[in-house]
């Protein structure tokens, strides 16, 4: 599948944005413990509200056709999508009801929206993870590890991005502690990520169902078109062996790694989430690039 | 009504005469369209509602009988022996996933013929019906910046001013060797029923259940020609051989 930039980001500046949300609601239950003030709390809502809604506009650049993308919520019955972008889009007057809560001091609201925020952000990665995850004509991604991915990795970035917000706290609170969910969650993240490459799908569909000749070797001779179409440039792009060797390691070091290392070992929170969300980058990138569709088949490819 | 064609993979020649004359139809029709891009260009490409592609079969048995020298099995057929053009557009599916992916609910499936339909006043171009389409049958119009494929000709096929014989997509009616044929499969007794059951159909990634509606009807076997000698055994046969062998003297 093509590499879609705008999706990519969108992906995982929202899934960032997402998981920090989670994690920051969650730490507000036990501020005191944590020692995180009402400043930090908001300046870390932020910058999670910054990264979701950077994602979300980033989502709609790769639409053809943006002044139709408002029908985009009507069709929640059957379309992951559909839901997904109902769920973003409520994210919003909920969390806005949330600080109104906490402005205005509501104590019977607040635990309500808190927790429905928190269901309504990872609802909302399950979302995105179903878009591809559903999707039967890409077999490398139709399996419950894609949907399981997106939720893992957006907890995962979000629990990086935390203790770089409470290091803004004041600084006669004293330093953030060891991150130990962040550390815990990106261990299982690289765990998830081993068995997705171990596991994903083989050869699952060949040339010979794509056609209905069952025996024999069937071979594409003409392909009827000179150049590219919507369908090479959609589902045609390949990612040399090389190449992803390489970025596969990148990714793998610099996601979950190298986080894990700076968690632990320093207090450069920032740098860790930083690199973090670079190997999220390249890891949704060989995502789109190493998938397969069956369409390939009719192109000339054997399996898929 | 479930209304689709069946493509005969025996007769089709992949002359694309089908896919010239899609082009003419809805590039000029009310469904809106296909256009080119760098049409006179160094590369040119552009939307196309149907593709004809060219696959060669090798060593299945059933379509190429004919042995070669003395030893038997899938090693002794000759290479080579099958080509098949395959013309590719929507299957207007029964279990259309591209229909219940789309977000805004502009990719639709009639209910009373069963042709999946595009309606670009609400389509954003997002793709993703593309993506879950197995058979490739999707193509954004990029100068609209919506999402096009087969209609079916749905602009013809009930135009009541037109001649009944001509009330047929435009692919079918263009088709120069009849390898295209369009009817209504709930229909048993319909061309395309008959044609189905009777010739054997293709199944193209049936595994994925999307239960595609087009039929593909499977290239008929060819007839064996034997390279052995008929075995003699009666008195005739010895009495015509002996008569033979005294000519050749």
């Amino acid at each position: 599948m093509k590499p879609a930039l705008s999706v990519i980001f969108f992906t995982v500046s929202s899934g960032a944005g997402l998981g920090l949300l989670v994690w920051l609601l969650i730490a507000s239950l036990m501020a005191d413990h944590i020692r995180m003030d009402g400043a930090t709390f908001y300046k870390g809502a932020l910058i999670a509200g910054l990264f979701i809604t950077a994602g979300l506009v980033s989502s709609t650049l790769h639409l053809a056709n943006r002044k139709n993308a408002i029908y985009s919520l009507t069709r929640i019955k059957t379309s992951w999508l559909s839901r997904e972008g109902l769920l973003a889009v409520l994210l919003y007057p909920v969390a806005g009801l949330h600080l109104a809560g906490l402005h205005f001091g509501w104590p019977q609201i607040t635990p309500v929206t808190l927790w429905l925020l928190v269901a309504d952000a990872i609802a909302i990665l399950f979302c995105t993870g179903m878009i591809y995850g559903c999707l039967r004509t890409v077999p490398r991604w139709n399996t419950w590890m894609t949907p399981t991915k997106y939720v893992l990795f957006g907890l995962m970035s979000g629990a990086v991005l935390l203790p770089a917000v409470l290091s803004l706290r004041p600084a006669d609170v004293g330093p953030v502690g060891k991150p130990m969910v962040a550390i815990l969650l990106l261990g299982l993240g690289l765990v998830l990520y081993f068995s997705y490459l171990l596991k994903h799908p083989r050869a699952q569909h060949t040339i010979n169902d794509a056609l209905g000749f069952k025996q024999g070797k069937v071979r594409l001779l003409d392909v009827g078109h000179s150049h590219g179409t919507f369908l090479t440039n959609e589902f045609g792009f390949s990612v040399a062996r090389e190449k992803a060797r390489l970025l596969r390691w990148i990714a793998i070091g610099s996601a979950f790694v190298l986080p894990m290392v700076l968690c632990y070992f320093t207090k450069w929170f920032w740098a860790a989430s930083f690199v973090c969300i670079a190997g999220l980058l390249v890891e949704r990138w060989l995502f789109f690039a190493e998938a397969e569709h069956v369409v390939r088949l009719y192109h000339g490819q054997q399996s898929v | 009504m479930r209304l689709g064609l069946a493509i005969d993979l025996d007769t089709c020649v992949g002359c694309h005469a089908c896919a010239v004359a899609c082009k003419e139809w809805n590039g000029q029709s009310l469904m809106g369209g296909a256009p080119d891009y760098d049409a006179w260009g160094k590369a040119p490409t552009g939307t196309w509602y149907n593709r004809i592609r060219n696959y060669e079969l090798e060593g299945d048995p059933t379509y190429s009988p004919h042995s070669c020298g003395t030893s038997h099995g899938t090693a002794a057929h000759q290479p080579l022996s099958k080509t098949v053009n395959v013309p590719m557009s929507c299957m207007h599916c029964e279990e259309a996933h591209c229909v219940t992916v789309c977000p805004t609910g502009a990719s639709y499936k009639r209910a009373e013929d069963g042709i999946v339909l595009v309606d670009p006043s609400r389509c954003m171009g997002c793709n993703y019906c593309a993506w879950a389409c197995p058979y490739g049958a999707r193509e954004l119009d990029e100068d609209k910046g919506v999402m096009k494929k087969c209609t079916l000709c749905v602009d013809r096929i009930y135009d009541e001013q037109l001649a009944v014989e001509d009330r047929q997509p435009a692919c079918v009616l263009a088709c120069p060797t009849h390898a295209r044929h369009f009817g209504d499969y709930d229909d048993q007794q319909s061309k395309v029923s008959l044609l189905a059951a009777s010739r054997g159909t293709q199944s193209m990634l049936d595994e994925l259940g999307y239960k595609p509606t087009n039929a593909y009807l499977s290239p008929r076997k060819p007839v064996e020609i034997k390279t052995e000698l008929p075995i003699r055994a009666g008195l005739s046969d010895k009495a015509k051989a002996f008569v033979n062998r005294l000519i050749q003297l």
